[in-house]
């Protein structure tokens, strides 16, 4: 096929300007996190002299980014891992199964995927502190699986409400329960819907600040973005230090997007509204 | 949810409960009850770590309604739903009419590229941004003056006027990506033959596009509003890293009102107030947005 | 089997949370270690540059060796984050034993009101600490037991450092152009403006994050009012007003200096942080700033750096924004109050003094006799200014104590004076109605 270059000319110049908007103030992070504080002042669009991984390394070590990525790391886990399974039960609750009520639950739910953090905040703090877990990952913890599995329930009901019923028929009369039927015949098929949760529920724990920011007050508890905006407090001036740090914050998130970049539009595309 | 009933046959009617359970409890704890009670608290005074906690009725929220730092920061909020939402559609609109009706080398890249805001954290937006901004060294003003444009190398982010687009077209960069890749997946199911029985009927590109894509997008639409017009609500972590609602008072937005009035001047109950009003707010806006969208989908169908 | 099914999925349920969650309990390492009774001390303090920081690292390496079975576990905090989370921490049961906390209403006045702050009076005399620091000093950490006063009653805290806002110049630029200290505040502005006309940006200055603009606008205050007044406002008694000429013309003159151009260029957009990096490489003839700058310039700079107090008119008696700095304090509901006042000692030890010293700080205490510490330096400069207006009784406050809200009106609105959007009657009147408002508020 040969295309028309001349028409396609205009379209692409423009493109071309509202791309380049938005990678050049992130492509000039990337290059300053390999820079010197003098390399720096000389211009933000010149290449380091030596692409030196020496900013990254005290990013990490001085700055405590290694304490904070393995917070990062192990609060996201517990919160995909747990949300996504409780909400594969509720969701096929709500899908699936008997339930009386449902008229009203599923309002009761939705509110909660509505909400902004700052309507949960004040009290959240002082749950923790009554059941004795502030200062603890649990504090991280917690309140993200009750925030996720509101918006996982309504996903993961609208998967199986829409999974055929003669599949679930067929494999009743096979003589399976209803809990062998939810995982050996529809938790293969439900793979996308599971994948774009996953990946969904990482980004926003991941990137989360409000809870991370108040909920936990031990530094050696933090996660990056947390340890980032006070980083930011520290070394204001110190922009490949700065740059080295954000960078660390923001490749895991960049990394699975581009992995898994057809679950995120579409999960983000499916009226995904979360704070 | 239809009336489908799905109960077989000497199955118990509250099966799905149990499945349900464990979900509903980790979320009515952690999620339910401390909405309940950040309303109960607004109607308290109470510094958030003393034992005087007092019952004051509504005076929190008449204070709040005659609080003039309060009217600016909801302002503030409504102008950033311009830059939020306003503007990324309409950029969103523009770019996927661009790419969508032919296939264009490159399509893929030129997608994930402008999506990618949209996974950063906005902490990381805010520190990548800071540094744009900068007056002295900030790529910005470095490029005004390299083009001699000196009078415009002003700074930015701690000027009184520029503040707050400032801040906005952070938004702007971050959504209008998201608004992009949303309205070409809705282009997609708009048929061809709407657009070449237009052409036949000689109406020109802009025409097709105002009464045939815009109208084919309204459920794209409303999403884009929903999620667009909620972030530029509850903008926190932006103003958070960027200016804390300086200068002056000029980028103060009701999230951050919220966090000092709660952690800085220790005005729970005032601050339950302001939290309670937001939320309101924003599920009012969601209703009425959801409504709309039905409504489109019940009159095409 | 089909309630094994139910069984089944609640614990596996529960089996994930725990198995994904058993680590999460492992970073805070606070358990002592079975078999000893070692005590882990909470300290909570926010030096967090580096100088500042080794000074606090060496005093409690040292705290710990000559207290066997203590440990010391430290966390560092910017100012502004310590503000924001240690009224919550030290109501918490697991909350830091001792913590600094700054002076001032919103501060030490609601944990102590909230009876959350352990007084120290019984350890002033264990200690014998009237010898450290002197009563004026002690009544900047003291509040009455309501919270409700400050100035009197019992002492909350004992601060390690002093401070004093002055002017730190850069003795290259000044000898290059053969510029002098000047003696008079007529003298500073006409150095001001030869500053200028010679090319160099005066002042380096950055108010993005506001607070060091009210530093820069109460230094000049300093030198317009009484030490009566600053004190009456700053501990909210006699009913003064902060709407009065002098504050008026304190405000103009800071506008003044603004459009004349005697700040930093684009100073609205720029950090503190940056604006001092700026000045350290260079860039600017002076700022003005606390004494706590020191250390940081002291090290790392091909540049040499001096100190003086601003300058007061022709014929009348200067005046400082200045006392000690942020002090530390112990958490009334804490088990170790007997050890946790035993390293509130230590902090304010000779040896304490040494190090601040050494470092470059100012020490609240006075220097051990004898020992040798280089005073013909930037340090030596500051330490003469603060025993300048000592002497002098002339140690002033800082203004933003006054009211629990009276921070954020003075940035706010010293940003808009900056910015010139208000005039100088506007700034007063505005922070006038929050300061009345208040006194009204304590006399109902």
């Amino acid at each position: 096929m040969k295309y028309p270059w001349k028409k396609l000319l205009p379209r692409y110049l423009i493109l071309v300007v509202f791309m380049l908007v938005v990678l050049v103030p992130i492509w000039g992070m990337f290059t300053s996190a390999f820079k010197t504080s003098t390399e720096v002042m000389e211009g933000p669009f010149s290449l380091p002299s030596d692409w030196s991984l020496e900013n990254f390394e005290q990013a990490w070590r001085v700055g405590r980014f290694n304490v904070f990525f393995k917070n990062s790391v192990i609060v996201a886990t517990a919160v995909v891992i747990s949300s996504v399974f409780l909400s594969t039960l509720s969701g096929y609750a709500f899908g699936a199964l008997p339930l009386p009520g449902k008229n009203w639950l599923y309002p009761l739910m939705l509110i909660g995927y509505m909400v902004p953090f700052e309507a949960v905040i004040i009290p959240l703090y002082n749950l923790m502190d009554t059941i004795g877990i502030t200062d603890t990952l649990w504090a991280l913890i917690l309140p993200q699986v009750g925030l996720s599995v509101s918006f996982g329930t309504m996903w993961m009901s609208s998967f199986f409400e829409n999974t055929p019923r003669e599949l679930t028929d067929a494999a009743t009369i096979d003589g399976c329960s209803r809990w062998q039927t939810l995982w050996y015949i529809l938790w293969p098929i439900a793979k996308p819907a599971v994948t774009t949760l996953v990946v969904l529920i990482f980004m926003w724990t991941w990137n989360e600040f409000l809870l991370a920011l108040v909920l936990v007050q031990n530094e050696a508890l933090r996660t990056l973005p947390v340890g980032l905006a006070f980083f930011q407090g520290k070394y204001t001036a110190n922009i490949p230090l700065m740059a080295a740090g954000a960078i660390i914050v923001a490749l895991p998130t960049i990394l699975i997007y581009i992995l898994f970049q057809r679950f995120f539009i579409r999960g983000m595309l499916g009226g995904a509204v979360k704070g | 949810m239809a009336n489908v009933t799905n109960k077989y046959p000497g199955e118990s009617r509250w099966k799905g409960w149990w499945y349900l359970l464990p979900a509903l409890l980790v979320y009515l704890l952690f999620t339910f009850l401390p909405i309940l009670e950040t309303i109960r608290s607004s109607f308290y005074q109470w510094d958030g770590f003393s034992q005087n906690k007092t019952w004051i009725g509504i005076a929190n929220y008449v204070e709040l309604f005659s609080d003039p730092k309060f009217h600016n920061a909801l302002g503030n909020n409504l102008i950033f739903v311009i830059f939020y939402s306003i503007i990324p559609i309409m950029i969103g609109l523009f770019l996927a009419s661009l790419l969508s009706r032919r296939p264009i080398p490159g399509f893929a890249f030129f997608r994930t590229a402008l999506f990618l805001p949209q996974v950063i954290s906005m902490v990381v937006v805010g520190v990548i941004w800071r540094w744009m901004f900068n007056p002295t060294f900030g790529p910005i003003n470095t490029f005004l003056r390299q083009i001699g444009l000196d009078v415009f190398a002003i700074s930015w982010l701690g000027d009184f006027t520029w503040a707050l687009p400032a801040v906005g077209g952070i938004g702007t960069w971050v959504q209008y990506g998201f608004c992009m890749v949303l309205f070409l997946a809705g282009m997609q199911h708009i048929q061809d033959e709407y657009y070449e029985a237009a052409s036949l009927d000689g109406a020109n590109a802009f025409r097709q596009f105002i009464h045939i894509t815009v109208p084919g997008l309204r459920s794209e639409i409303a999403v884009a509003l929903v999620t667009t017009i909620i972030a530029a609500l509850r903008v926190f972590d932006l103003v958070y890293t960027t200016t804390r609602g300086g200068p002056g008072e000029s980028t103060m937005v009701t999230g951050f009102l919220i966090y000092r009035a709660a952690f800085t001047n220790n005005r729970i109950g005032y601050a339950a107030a302001i939290a309670t009003v937001l939320t309101l707010i924003i599920l009012i806006i969601s209703l009425f947005i959801r409504r709309f969208q039905q409504q489109g989908i019940e009159e095409s169908a | 089997m089909k309630k094994r099914s139910i069984f089944l999925s609640i614990s596996l349920a529960l089996m994930i949370l725990l198995s994904a969650c058993a680590k999460p309990a492992s970073p805070t390492d606070q358990a002592p270690v079975a078999g000893t009774d070692e005590q882990v001390l909470l300290v909570w303090d926010q030096f967090y540059r580096d100088e500042e920081s080794k000074v606090i690292e060496t005093l409690n390496a040292e705290f710990e060796a000559a207290h066997p079975g203590v440990r010391i576990q430290r966390e560092v905090k910017v100012l502004a984050d310590l503000q924001t989370t240690v009224k919550l921490a030290l109501a918490n049961a697991d909350g830091p034993d001792v913590a600094q906390v700054n002076q001032g209403r919103n501060d030490m006045g609601a944990l102590v009101e909230a009876g959350l702050l352990l007084p120290l009076n019984s350890y002033l005399e264990k200690y014998d600490w009237g010898t450290v620091f002197s009563t004026s000093v002690a009544s900047r950490n003291s509040f009455t037991e309501d919270g409700k006063t400050f100035g009197t009653g019992n002492l909350y805290g004992v601060s390690p450092t002093a401070e004093v806002v002055g002017v730190f110049y850069n003795k290259d630029l000044f000898k290059k152009n053969g510029w002098d200290i000047p003696t008079t505040f007529e003298g500073f502005e006409t150095l001001l403006a030869e500053i200028r006309a010679a090319d160099i940006t005066p002042i380096s200055f950055g108010s993005l994050d506001g607070w060091n603009a009210i530093h820069e606008f109460s230094a000049i205050q300093h030198l317009l009012v009484s030490l009566d007044y600053i004190n009456n406002l700053t501990y909210g008694v006699n009913n003064v007003s902060f709407d009065i000429p002098e504050n008026r013309q304190a405000a103009q003159i800071l506008q003044d200096w603004t459009n004349a151009g005697y700040f930093s260029d684009g100073f609205p957009g720029i950090g503190y942080d940056d604006s001092n990096n700026l000045f350290k490489a260079g860039n600017g003839a002076m700022t003005i700033t606390g004494s706590w700058l020191a250390p940081e310039l002291m090290v790392d700079t091909d540049q040499e750096f001096g100190f003086f107090l601003l300058p007061p008119y022709e014929g009348k008696t200067g005046m400082a924004i200045g006392g000690v700095g942020i002090p530390f304090a112990i958490r009334k509901t804490s088990e170790k109050h007997d050890i946790a006042a035993e390293y509130l000692n230590w902090m304010i030890s000779p040896r304490a003094a040494e190090l601040w010293a050494e470092a470059g700080m100012l020490p609240a205490m006075a220097l051990p006799e004898g020992s040798n510490i280089d005073t013909k330096n930037l340090f030596g400069d500051t330490l003469n200014a603060w025993n300048t207006i000592n002497q002098g009784n002339a140690v002033g406050h800082y203004i933003d104590w006054a009211t629990p809200t009276f921070y954020d009106i003075l940035v706010a609105e010293l940003q808009k004076l900056l910015g010139g959007i208000s005039t100088p009657a506007n700034f007063t009147e505005a922070v006038e109605a929050d300061y009345g408002a208040y006194l009204q508020s304590k006399s109902e």
